[in-house]
């Protein structure tokens, strides 16, 4: 980036690139003192935003001479987006939070840097469990070094439960006990606004998907499952909640965030979300907050979700050494300890839970604990290039779908097709 | 002044307030606090005001605001100025096609260019300043090619006697033309400081860092955000977005007359 | 249009200094060239990029641009997106413009009079106009929010139940057509109301002797006599629908389910959030076509029309 003004010049470039080496060479032993800026950017607002400001000062405090420049910059999509548009601006950030299933295009186009050279010498690496090491794994290579992990889970809400008249133990394992419930909460409790449940956002369709036995993609071969018909089954049935059923309101499905915002200012029974809620929900609705697992329509299967750590390739080499401390401290079990108990999102690292504030978290938060009891059965998803534009196309085609527009069958085989066409033409 | 029906002015009124409730309701919502607005009753506060120019940096997109459509009004009305002079007033060979050129702009829409800039600004290293906000908007041949239907208007007579005195072609443009093309000047220059002020499109894909985003960036940003933990924040967002509205709102009641004669004049020529 | 029928400056001959010639002769093209630099290279040069562009496929991330031909054209005129970004500002412009300039007429009409009332209202109704677009959105979307909003609270006191305004693919659109409507409303009554004050008051008084009655007189004076006006504001505003952006992006985003995806919206989520570079510039291309056939359109029917006129 320094050497912008020369561009078209490659000689003049070429000589400053041998000054400039010459010069780190020198100073080597002085820079290894000086100071670094990384430059972060992240998803986390409000109180996970805290928890991370709380990660970066004390990381701050540990290494001093590195600094930590976090910017908030809006949701994975956002971050997506703007990571995107700024690689032929040549602003990137040195470091970048990464949703797990979203950086397989930025790893495949030399974006993000290859980890191993750190991770692999890395305690760290061994810290890990096993689910977390491998969201970050790319062709074999890492990517991107945990910091969120999560599962999908059932969030209700215990006094519209009671007033509706439904039972503690009522089952929430099938489609058809999802439905049964968000009725009568609907009957009941419609006069006032209140709905039986909160459309579900991306995360949550994936989740019950995963359920109905099926995948957007499979796990291990890759292969496009879109069109497959127990996807298309876990489709009709989550559009209906909100177009033929209308126990969901169509708020959430246009603004997903209004269906969760509603859930916590008490308006929705029930919600299915990240566990990384957790910490919000708890602040929202207190001790009426019950968390369950995810139902088991056909199989019991979560999706494995959150974001990692990746660095990107346009930095300078003693930036990224930086960014990659930061990385690794990010994930250690002091941190992470901070991060489960304030957030809800899971341990990642095998030393969180006996940590202090980590295991009062399991011992006095009830639920926080539901999303770790459902990696028995949790998937990782895989990663290719197309699915970071399988999931910004996929919105529309949800709404098309949730609001009754059109047969989901036939949105669904249209999209299939659109998904596989885009994948080659990603390969080329 | 006339007077009417006093029932007829009395609906006509009416009519008017109806037609501006959402804005007036917005505005006074901003002086209201968040539990009050949700809870139906009146509990008036400044708090919102100062979350927006404090917390959320409202202040920041202000003055970002203010100095590119500031810039963009000054640089766009010189450059069409002499533009408008030269093609007024001279016949020099090509000049009838950068004329056309400078026309043609007012049919080319803006968004094919939207991708293109983009990359060349990226290249400059442009983006994410006030430079990249405001250079892509000079390219606008509107107040040229009025601006040159206005010079025509001015009798040569007085160029002529300014030159007689040995005044060269600049000082002729600024101290004959300009001071006659005064109004016209400034109502086109009113033009330009609105359309920039609500510019949207390119600030939103030429701005990434927050701290350079204009009003309109962060007014949509703030409520795509949704503040407020649960509920949305309404009040904070009506106070965010008057103050988006208010300085422009503030210089049309002072300059009403100009606008409208300014636009009456650039839409029938 | 051109300055090819106008007498050489007098200013030539009246100075006939030798060594400020070169000077003289080069002061039109030094006046001009700060505009024609900026248009050159924030207009022109781009859209010889965005043809360029629509002929190759990249996302920003891949150093290379491969050419495909005609792949972009192809696949976007093949896709359901394409057609129905292209439907619904059809529809947009179809249905908001002629009411829109109806409205704005009899309003114009009633506002001639220099009466304070007449001024005042015109000044309200011009002031969403000029007033920030983004602003506008978000007050609307208030308006139109489902559980918050003055829409359904004044449905609400009739007794009637929610609507989902924003969220229903039935009504989006509506409302969108409705807060543009709102906002361009004021701008057509000061185009209409420079129309009708170059109607000369006695063909008024003409038909009024004829015995017309007002709704006579304006179907056969005022409506015939502002026709000019009337199609100028016609393409204007179709141009215009064409290019509507900034409301769609804040309040649907084109949703729900592509029901206010216009075509710009469209191109913007093309370019800037799937980063298919090769489709978002063909559609820029198409967009950038359609709208100079509009203005070529516009220049032969508004040329006629004067011509008729005189």
């Amino acid at each position: 980036m320094q050497f912008g003004l020369q561009k078209g010049n490659d000689m003049i470039a070429q000589l400053q690139k041998v000054a400039g080496a010459a010069f780190v060479v020198l100073l080597g032993s002085t820079t290894l003192g000086s100071a670094q800026t990384v430059e972060f950017w992240h998803s986390f607002g409000g109180e996970s935003g805290e928890a991370l400001n709380q990660i970066i000062a004390n990381f701050e405090e540990a290494n001093p001479g590195i600094t930590i420049e976090a910017q908030e910059v809006g949701n994975y999509n956002d971050i997506v987006a703007k990571l995107q548009a700024a690689i032929p601006a040549n602003r990137a950030p040195d470091a970048v939070i990464m949703e797990v299933t979203r950086y397989g295009l930025f790893a495949d186009r030399g974006v993000l840097i290859d980890l191993a050279p750190y991770f692999d010498a890395d305690p760290l690496k061994d810290e890990l469990y096993d689910f977390a090491r491998e969201v970050g794994v790319f062709e074999g290579k890492t990517y991107i070094v945990p910091f969120n992990s999560s599962t999908p889970v059932l969030y209700y809400n215990k006094a519209i439960f009671d007033r509706a008249g439904i039972p503690e133990d009522a089952p929430l394992k099938t489609y058809d006990d999802l439905l049964a419930v968000s009725q009568q909460i609907t009957e009941e409790l419609g006069d006032e606004g209140i709905t039986g449940i909160a459309a579900p956002g991306q995360f949550a369709r994936w989740g019950l998907i995963m359920d109905n036995d099926s995948d957007l993609i499979d796990s291990t071969s890759g292969e496009i499952l879109i069109d497959a018909e127990n996807t298309i089954e876990a489709y009709e049935f989550m559009a209906s909640l909100v177009h033929e059923h209308k126990v969901a309101s169509p708020d959430g499905v246009t603004r997903e965030n209004d269906g969760r915002d509603a859930f916590l200012a008490g308006k929705v029974g029930m919600m299915i979300n990240s566990t990384g809620n957790y910490g919000r929900s708890t602040a929202a609705l207190g001790d009426d907050l019950v968390v369950m697992p995810m139902p088991c329509n056909k199989v019991c299967a979560v999706p494995i979700g959150g974001a990692g750590i990746g660095i990107l390739s346009t930095s300078e080499k003693e930036v990224q050494d930086a960014a990659y401390k930061f990385v690794s401290f990010a994930a250690s079990p002091e941190s992470n300890a901070i991060w489960f108990s304030a957030t809800g999102y899971m341990p990642i690292n095998k030393a969180t839970p006996q940590q202090p504030i980590a295991a009062d978290a399991l011992e006095g938060k009830p639920g926080i604990d539901v999303a770790i009891n459902q990696l028995d059965f949790a998937r990782g998803r895989p990663r290719p290039p197309v699915v970071t534009w399988m999931r910004a196309s996929e919105y529309d085609m949800w709404q098309a779908m949730a609001l009754g527009q059109r047969d989901v069958r036939e949105v669904l085989t249209e999209f299939a097709d659109k998904t596989r066409a885009e994948a080659e033409r990603l390969e080329k | 002044m006339k007077a009417d029906n006093p029932l007829l002015a009395v609906l006509a009124l009416a009519a008017g307030l109806l037609f501006l409730s959402p804005v007036l309701y917005s505005i006074w919502m901003s002086f209201q606090t968040v539990d009050a607005y949700y809870t139906g009753t009146v509990d008036f506060t400044l708090e919102n005001y100062q979350a927006a120019i404090g917390q959320y940096n409202f202040a920041r997109y202000l003055l970002n605001s203010v100095i590119v459509s500031g810039a963009v009004t000054l640089i766009g009305l010189a450059v069409a100025t002499m533009a408008a002079f030269a093609f007024a007033r001279y016949d020099f060979p090509g000049g009838n096609v950068m004329f056309g050129a400078t026309v043609a702009t007012l049919m080319i829409p803006s968004h094919i260019t939207l991708i293109p800039n983009y990359l060349t600004l990226a290249k400059a290293g442009l983006l994410d300043s006030y430079a990249g906000l405001i250079l892509p908007a000079i390219s606008n041949g509107f107040a040229a090619f009025f601006l040159r239907q206005y010079i025509r208007g001015i009798p040569r007579a007085l160029d002529e006697a300014a030159y007689m005195d040995g005044a060269n072609a600049l000082q002729v443009l600024w101290r004959v033309i300009v001071p006659i093309a005064k109004p016209a000047i400034l109502s086109m220059g009113l033009y330009i400081f609105i359309s920039e002020w609500n510019n949207y499109i390119w600030p939103l894909v030429a701005i990434g860092r927050e701290d350079m985003y204009t009003l309109q960036v962060g007014l949509a940003r703030l409520y795509r955000v949704n503040p407020g933990e649960d509920v949305i924040d309404w009040p904070l967002v009506m106070a965010a977005s008057t103050i988006t509205i208010l300085p422009v709102l503030l210089g049309f009641l002072l300059v009403e007359r100009h606008l409208v004669r300014g636009i009456m004049m650039g839409a029938v020529k | 249009m051109t300055a090819a029928t106008e007498a050489r400056p007098v200013t030539r001959a009246s100075h006939p200094l030798r060594k400020t010639r070169l000077l003289r002769r080069l002061t039109p093209y030094l006046l001009a060239l700060p505009l024609l630099g900026f248009i050159a290279a924030f207009t022109y040069v781009p859209i010889a990029s965005s043809l360029n562009l629509s002929f190759r496929e990249w996302d920003f991330l891949s150093p290379t641009k491969p050419w495909v031909g005609l792949d972009n054209y192809r696949l976007l005129l093949d896709s359901r997106e394409f057609w129905n970004a292209m439907k619904v500002t059809a529809i947009f412009a179809v249905i908001s413009v002629p009411i829109r300039l109806a409205l704005a007429l009899l309003i114009a009409t009633r506002l001639m009079s220099e009466t304070w009332v007449s001024r005042l209202m015109r000044g309200a109704l011009f002031l969403p106009s000029v007033t920030s677009t983004v602003a506008i959105a978000v007050v609307f979307s208030w308006v139109f929010s489902t559980d918050y909003g003055m829409m359904n609270a004044i449905l609400g006191w009739f007794g009637l139940g929610k609507v989902y305004w924003m969220q229903d693919p039935q009504i989006a659109l509506w409302v969108l057509i409705f807060v543009n409507s709102w906002k361009q409303l004021g701008y057509d009554i000061i185009i209409y109301l420079a129309g009708l004050q170059a109607i000369p008051t006695e063909l008024y008084d003409a038909a009024s002797v004829d015995g017309g009655r007002k709704f006579h007189v304006f179907r056969r004076v005022t409506v015939p006599l502002v026709m000019p006006t009337t199609y100028f504001l016609l393409v204007i505003s179709v141009i215009e629908a064409f290019q509507v952006f900034t409301i769609v992006d804040v309040m649907t985003k084109g949703g729900p389910a592509g029901a206010t995806d216009m075509i710009v919206n469209m191109l913007y989520r093309v370019g800037f959030t799937l980063f298919d570079i090769g489709q978002g510039s063909a559609l820029a291309v198409i967009l950038f076509i359609l709208l100079i056939a509009l203005a070529v359109f516009k220049s032969r029917v508004l040329g006629r029309k004067v011509h008729y006129e005189s």
